[in-house]
């Protein structure tokens, strides 16, 4: 639903990258490597919190 | 207990008599409203 | 007894750092990673009083996420273990919550990072809500660790052999860490943690260097890397002392 606060593996906080992230590369044009790269989110562990995060607050917030 | 119908949105009391039941449009889904009481939650 | 160890900086940054420690066995080295991730106290969320919650997530949900964030340790001495702070949070939506708009009543504990989302808000939606910090070990909950992906690696020396001959392939030699060469630290990703890079041509052979390890330090942002390891090795001490208390006659 909401992005993960922190890393599942290493505990490393992921949270705080997501907006941009998000902005440039799952909605931006960007290369989400080059994007995880300059975010300095390094192991494979925290870079896949980002990659495969999909925010669902919009699917579910219309059944209150 | 206060409950919420869920079709026309309104306020519903229930009491022993009426069943589950919307008193002003007949549905008969209704919602329970979260109470006003502060909750307190650990972390766990 | 006080000994003295060698400590040398690879890479030295708020968050993280990769230092070189000589003379220490590896029980110790590893005794000093113990102690960075379980021992030293941090503070982090523990209980949440919800006052109004109509976000799409239920208290619980939230509370954990309020729990993970990271929030700054007052100095050493100043709170005790199971000392309290208390943060509060008010957002109206629509608008996202973030670990910034959370109000702390101490300005020693704030949010490490101001960025992390807690819950996005829509129409009408609300959150209201007070969080109680308290300071505990990283051995009681993992939202107590400083130390993030705490290691350490034998510091390895390299010694060029010989020459390949003329014609070989050279096959390439990975290494990760830190190498020593002529008494000169080199992180690997200097060459790509390819020895072959670094020296083509040439024959060269790996071996550990005793009593020295590199280790690599990340903090989750609830003090500085200095202030992570000193206070480890403050918590050897204190146990080392309480320990000798214990067993004297």
């Amino acid at each position: 639903m909401m992005v993960p606060v922190r890393c599942f593996t290493c505990g490393n906080v992921v949270g705080e990258h997501w907006e941009e992230f998000n902005a440039r590369a799952d909605e931006g044009d960007e290369d989400p490597q080059e994007v995880l790269d300059e975010l300095g989110v390094d192991r494979y562990c925290c870079r896949r919190m980002l990659v495969s995060h999909t925010d669902l607050v919009d699917v579910v917030s219309p059944y209150q | 207990m206060s409950y919420k119908c869920s079709r026309c949105k309104r306020d519903v009391e229930l009491d022993e008599y009426g069943g589950v039941r919307c008193p002003y449009c007949g549905h008969r889904v209704l919602l329970k409203e979260r109470s006003r009481d502060v909750k307190e939650v650990g972390v766990n | 007894m006080a000994t003295d160890y060698d400590v040398e900086f690879v890479e030295r940054e708020d968050r993280e750092a990769r230092f070189l420690v000589r003379g220490v066995t590896p029980a110790f080295a590893n005794g000093i990673r113990r102690a960075m991730v379980a021992d030293v106290p941090t503070m982090a969320v523990d209980t949440v009083r919800f006052i109004e919650n109509s976000s799409v997530m239920f208290d619980e949900q939230i509370a954990l996420r309020l729990g993970l964030v990271p929030l700054t340790t007052p100095p050493e001495g100043e709170f005790v273990e199971d000392d309290t702070v208390t943060l509060s949070i008010d957002v109206q939506g629509p608008a996202t919550a973030y670990s910034g708009d959370l109000v702390s009543s101490d300005d020693l504990v704030q949010p490490a990072d101001e960025n992390v989302p807690i819950i996005q808000l829509k129409d009408d939606q609300r959150l209201e809500a007070e969080a109680d910090a308290i300071m505990n070990h990283g051995k009681n909950h993992a939202k107590h660790q400083g130390g993030v992906a705490v290691g350490y690696r034998h510091l390895q020396r390299v010694e060029v052999v010989g020459d390949l001959d003329e014609f070989e392939e050279q096959e390439s030699q990975i290494v990760r860490g830190v190498v020593e060469d002529d008494g000169e630290l080199v992180p690997t990703s200097e060459f790509d943690h390819d020895l072959a890079n670094r020296y083509p041509g040439k024959e060269v052979r790996l071996e550990d260097v005793p009593e020295a390890f590199v280790f690599h330090v990340e903090t989750d942002g609830s003090f500085t890397v200095d202030e992570l390891v000193t206070r480890a090795a403050d918590s050897i001490i204190d146990r080392a002392t309480e320990l000798e208390d214990a067993v004297q006659l």
